[in-house]
């Protein structure tokens, strides 16, 4: 490939993952996520052991539910309300950006969130209907932080504060100078919420599900928008850019809204609705090794590897590789620029959603089941905890890597080759 | 005492350099701190570190943090990928004292 070509390439996409990175509603985005983490593993694990595999078949199927009712708070309280987490990280952190009090900026944007949800279950008033703070009302919830962040800043910036009186303690003002931001605030989105009540959506809620989540998760749960997905990930590594990071900003809201709903349906018993989910991304693409699936190209060097180059690469990689950290590879291999190497490199992961999509749609190996496994879990267990406690997603797992291993063969084998016959010529001139 | 700061998008691929690295600088003789965090984290910690090294696949990056690197006085670049990828500690912290000034 010629290095012009590249260099342009290069060129184009810097600038594409330092907009994606650093745009400030995107960053905040991706900390909403990082804040809601911890939460979603804890609840996570939880979800893991309430359905620890065969235990039903050992005790009394009422000593099973008891069992799993104890356990069940432990993800209602977190994995299944996310977006409040992610609602209160954004709100947080947006306000953080713009130099303002972060803690109310994070209040203020979940109070908003609540203005606009439904306080009406089945007839039943005055309560808030779990469903609406996780899957349901993750975009609503997300763009109602930066709104919010956005309206409490510009009411600050205002400085229609109320001014205390010197040798008032800074906390008593600053409690009050956060009143008339606040109270603003809130005041426009109970104004939205009553002008929605008025429309035939009845509330905003209903209206973002219906027009905008809905298309858009749609689309994000199909084959075609994942295998571009997974393209674009794979371009940026190649390019030595953190593809995951950069596309995730963009797909997590949904690709977390489908993992939700089939969290839902995992626990409610029924069929989960959602092959494509965080998780398919998290434990079938990433969870092989890294981006790109490395741990086969690992295990395929310590079959065939002959030049010294790859087998210390393979040495250097191993470790940080089974927990699927992968920069070792990507960048000492090296797979970045390397031309001999881009059409595994692209081909694999393709082939390893679309394969693992078929295994799913087909029933073969359950979908996730909607727990957050976090990425550096090894292989075959990531897949086994991902699909819910079943060996099929670790077995899975095991064929793909061997799928991967299969596509790259011939150009790893080239790869060795020519590192090889390098280092022949260089003992041959030391000798 | 040199402060290192090395910065990606988790902490994670950086923490394997910062091993190799202290290896390096206690062989040199050398007193240091180093260590890894995510990007998140890494405006925050730079008011600690006397220099700041950014992974390369989140050279992205550079321009948002070179504004608070200016503002803490410290300087930062990138790490050469292939010292990255051959997870050489001897090159980084190499580049790492150079930036600092020693």
């Amino acid at each position: 490939m010629n290095s012009k070509f590249m260099q342009f390439l290069e060129d184009i996409l810097l600038p594409i993952a330092d907009k994606l990175n650093n745009n400030r509603y995107l960053s905040a985005l991706r900390d909403g996520f990082m804040t809601a983490l911890p939460l979603i593993i804890f609840g996570s694990i939880f979800v893991v052991i309430a359905n620890f595999p065969f235990l039903d078949k050992f005790i009394s199927e009422d000593a099973f539910a008891a069992y799993q009712d104890a356990l069940g708070p432990a993800s209602a309280a977190t994995l299944s309300i996310m977006g409040t987490f992610v609602i209160i990280g954004i709100g947080y952190k947006l306000t953080e950006y713009y130099k303002g009090e972060a803690i109310y900026g994070g209040v203020v944007a979940f109070a908003s969130f609540l203005i606009l949800t439904p306080q009406v279950l089945d007839g039943v008033s005055g309560v808030i209907p779990t469903a609406s703070l996780g899957a349901q009302g993750m975009f609503l919830g997300i763009f109602t932080a930066f709104i919010s962040a956005e309206l409490y800043r510009f009411f600050v910036q205002k400085n229609w504060t109320i001014k205390m009186p010197a040798g008032v303690p800074g906390a008593v003002s600053k409690s009050f100078s956060a009143l008339i931001p606040i109270t603003l605030t809130l005041t426009v989105f109970l104004i939205i919420r009553i002008i929605f009540s008025y429309t035939s959506f009845d509330t905003v809620q209903n209206f973002i599900y219906t027009v905008i989540q809905e298309p858009l998760t749609a689309l994000g749960s199909g084959l075609p928008a994942t295998i571009i997905a997974v393209l674009l990930i794979q371009v940026f590594w190649f390019f030595g850019l953190h593809g995951q990071i950069i596309v995730n900003s963009v797909f997590d809201p949904i690709w977390y809204a489908l993992n939700d709903e089939n969290l839902s349906a995992f626990q409610a018993g029924t069929e989960l609705p959602n092959i494509i989910t965080k998780q398919f991304i998290d434990s079938f693409l990433v969870g092989m090794g890294g981006s790109g699936m490395t741990l086969a190209v690992i295990i395929l060097i310590f079959m065939i590897g002959r030049s010294r180059q790859l087998k210390e690469m393979g040495k250097l990689g191993a470790p940080s590789g089974i927990f699927n950290v992968n920069e070792p590879i990507i960048f000492g291999l090296p797979i970045i620029m390397n031309p001999l190497i881009i059409i595994p490199w692209l081909l694999a992961p393709v082939v390893v959603t679309i394969i693992t999509y078929y295994a799913m749609a087909t029933g073969m190996v359950p979908p996730p089941a909607g727990i957050i496994v976090p990425w550096t879990t090894p292989p075959i267990l990531n897949g086994f905890l991902a699909t819910g406690n079943a060996w099929q997603g670790g077995v899975l797992q095991a064929f793909n890597l061997v799928v991967v291993m299969v596509i790259w063969w011939p150009f790893l084998k080239l790869l060795d080759k020519n590192y090889y016959e390098i280092e022949k010529k260089e003992t041959q001139k030391a000798e | 005492m040199k402060r290192i700061l090395l910065a990606c998008s988790s902490g994670m691929s950086t923490s394997l350099l910062v091993k190799k690295m202290e290896e390096e600088a206690k062989e040199k003789g050398l007193e240091v701190e180093i260590w890894a965090v995510a990007q998140d984290k890494a405006p925050a910690d730079m008011e600690k570190a006397d220099v700041l090294l950014i992974g390369p696949q989140m050279r992205f990056m550079k321009k948002k943090f070179s504004k608070r690197a200016e503002e803490v006085g410290i300087p930062l670049d990138v790490i050469d990928p292939v010292a990255y990828g051959r997870v050489d500690g001897k090159a980084v912290l190499n580049k790492a004292l150079e930036l600092i000034g020693e």
